[in-house]
């Protein structure tokens, strides 16, 4: 099982494979020192799409060999998603991966009808997965990127992204929390109605390989000590590993008040795509980018 | 304690004083005929109310003894319902049988606001049968009067229900949410309220039963089929209630289980401050005494 995310490196190693990887619009100093980390590691090559004069400039700046990538020129940042999406769609590459591109753009190329490399009638979505030291395990969470508010259809595709993420860091029958302000079932909260409908269909087989429990609040999901003194009876009890939430706006800042205040790490990736997709934010540092170069090794 | 046949309603009503039952607009061999029968068998103590020439004709033609009962003569029916309406809040009787006047007349008076029987709650109707191939009494809800409940109105006819079966001795009564599937589905709607209610349920939000569902008919009678489709259920194979999707398959099932599996039942609608039976003239001699015997029964 993979329990920190500098063990998803330890497991991809042991894949000893190489991923060929797609930076668009690459002229990024965080960026480029992720990806050249995974390069010298032996388990990438790389493709940085972007202003070839810039990225040079940046490579000698932080004593990176040019010669660590191969550089292709673009004009604009929507060339450069194009470009390194195409290369996903003809098998030139393996991951497609934003550089310092807008997220919006970027995703537009990765979903382009003809061009793009979304699976058909898949939902787009992204899964994050945090390591926290208050925390006794790792935690997946959804949606805080792609999707602002899912009905119960993008609430089942998120959660069997998540299913299937955590599966492969060695977690067979993840517990799953369907996060809400408290565990009762509510007419002025909508999320509630998806949850009890989602955790029936768990019950009856319909979504597989989980334990799953909501509406739930996050302390009867991540804190033993809340379930004995509210008497709750959950099978997630206080030790969930997937966290599912119910808008964009909930679980962006759950993530991100983490990394402020609680040393919360985070490694995510798009899902419902051929290839897995990397859009890490701008202001994220090199060693948030590098797992997730890991992580969609690991997904690959 | 658990009701195997509808004659065991006996042991509840013996065991205590017993209740008194206004007929309104008495003048009817229908009901007259019932009425008579559980007073000779001490079920009930029957106050008529209506013409009480025409009342005495039909006993006597009949052969119908009713001398020592008390009648009160209103020769008037809509007078004669409001008569028994008050009779009932006022305390002076426990039960209110419907005579030769419409349901709608009657139930008009009964959601009378000043001297009516309104206590908030939905009436709702809950029919018990007693079928040779099951091995208890089984209740069903709601046949006969919510039309196409929604989901606070299913709400409402299952607390009526359990409310009613703790009366009858059920300590924590089993309830299968029926639909045509035992998945969820989003285009059918019973699944979905299924759902909702089991979570509900779980959540203690809905008390003093164990609600599962959806559940197909047979995997509610039937442990067997149920195991047989993977099924894990609380309830499955030991309902106590069965909650119908609404009034037409509510309705066909019940006339089913009387005509062809020769089912004995009893009913009365629930929600009024005191049991109400409604019987019809299509009612069998012996359906009509079970449902005075059950109202005696669930009467406070």
């Amino acid at each position: 099982m993979i329990r920190t995310l500098s063990q998803i490196e330890e497991k991809v190693l042991t894949l000893k494979k190489t991923y060929r990887i797609a930076v668009a619009w690459a002229q990024d100093i965080n960026t480029i020192g992720a990806v050249y980390k995974a390069v010298n590691k032996g388990f990438i090559e790389a493709i940085m799409i972007g202003k070839s004069s810039e990225i040079i400039k940046i490579c000698k700046k932080e004593g990176i060999g040019v010669n660590s990538f191969k550089i292709i020129d673009s004009e604009n940042e929507n060339q450069a998603s194009l470009e390194a999406v195409r290369m996903a769609k003809t098998g030139e590459a393996d991951i497609v991966m934003k550089g310092l591109v807008g997220t919006d753009r970027f995703l537009k190329a990765v979903m382009d009808k003809e061009k793009g490399i979304m699976i058909p009638n898949n939902t787009l979505s992204y899964v994050g997965v945090l390591e926290i030291p208050a925390y006794h395990k790792l935690l997946f969470i959804t949606d805080p990127a792609v999707i602002p508010f899912p009905d119960l259809e993008q609430k089942i595709a998120m959660t069997g992204y998540a299913i299937e993420m955590a599966r492969r860091f060695g977690v067979e029958k993840p517990k799953i929390a369907l996060i809400g302000a408290s565990e009762k079932m509510s007419g002025h909260f909508n999320n509630s109605v998806d949850y009890a409908i989602m955790c029936k269909m768990a019950d009856r087989g319909q979504i597989k390989n989980c334990i799953m429990d909501g509406p739930l609040d996050i302390f009867l999901a991540c804190d033993k000590k809340s379930i004995e003194i509210k008497g709750v009876e959950t099978p997630v009890n206080g030790d969930a590993d997937i966290l599912v939430f119910p808008s964009l706006e909930s679980c962006n800042p759950f993530y991100k008040g983490l990394m402020l205040f609680a040393k919360g790490e985070l490694a995510g990736l798009i899902r419902g795509t051929e290839k897995p997709v990397i859009v890490m934010s701008r202001s994220e540092s090199e060693i948030s980018k590098y797992f997730c170069i890991t992580l969609s090794c690991l997904m690959a | 304690m658990v009701l195997k046949t509808l004659n065991d309603l006996n042991l509840i009503v013996h065991g205590g004083p017993k209740k008194k039952l206004v007929l309104a607009a008495a003048q009817d061999q229908h009901s007259l005929g019932a009425v008579v029968k559980a007073w000779k068998e001490n079920i009930i103590e029957p106050i008529l109310i209506g013409d009480k020439e025409v009342i005495q004709n039909i006993c006597a033609s009949n052969n119908y003894d009713i001398s020592g009962v008390r009648i009160i003569h209103e020769p008037d029916t809509d007078m004669s319902v409001e008569m028994a309406v008050r009779m009932v809040s006022s305390k002076q009787a426990d039960i209110l049988m419907k005579g030769k006047v419409g349901t709608s007349t009657l139930l008009k008076c009964v959601l009378n606001k000043e001297w009516g029987l309104r206590t908030g709650n939905l009436l709702s109707h809950i029919a018990l049968f007693e079928v040779e191939t099951y091995h208890k009494v089984i209740a069903v809800t709601d046949v006969a009067m919510n039309i196409a409940p929604n989901l606070q109105e299913k709400i409402a006819i299952v607390n009526n229900s359990v409310a009613c079966l703790i009366k009858l001795g059920y300590s924590i009564p089993k309830i299968a949410v029926l639909g045509a599937v035992e998945m969820v589905n989003e285009n059918m709607e019973a699944t979905l309220h299924a759902a909702l209610l089991s979570k509900m349920n779980q959540r203690d939000q809905i008390k003093n039963c164990i609600i599962d569902g959806p559940l197909a008919f047979d995997n509610a009678i039937s442990l067997e089929s149920a195991k047989h489709k993977g099924i894990k259920s609380e309830v499955a194979g030991e309902t106590d209630l069965l909650l119908m999707p609404d009034i037409e398959v509510g309705n066909v099932l019940y006339k089913s289980l009387v005509f062809f599996a020769k089912a004995k039942v009893a009913s009365i609608i629930l929600g009024a401050m005191v049991p109400i039976v409604l019987t019809s003239r299509s009612d069998s001699e012996q359906a009509k005494f079970d449902s005075i015997l059950l109202s005696a029964a669930a009467s406070k």
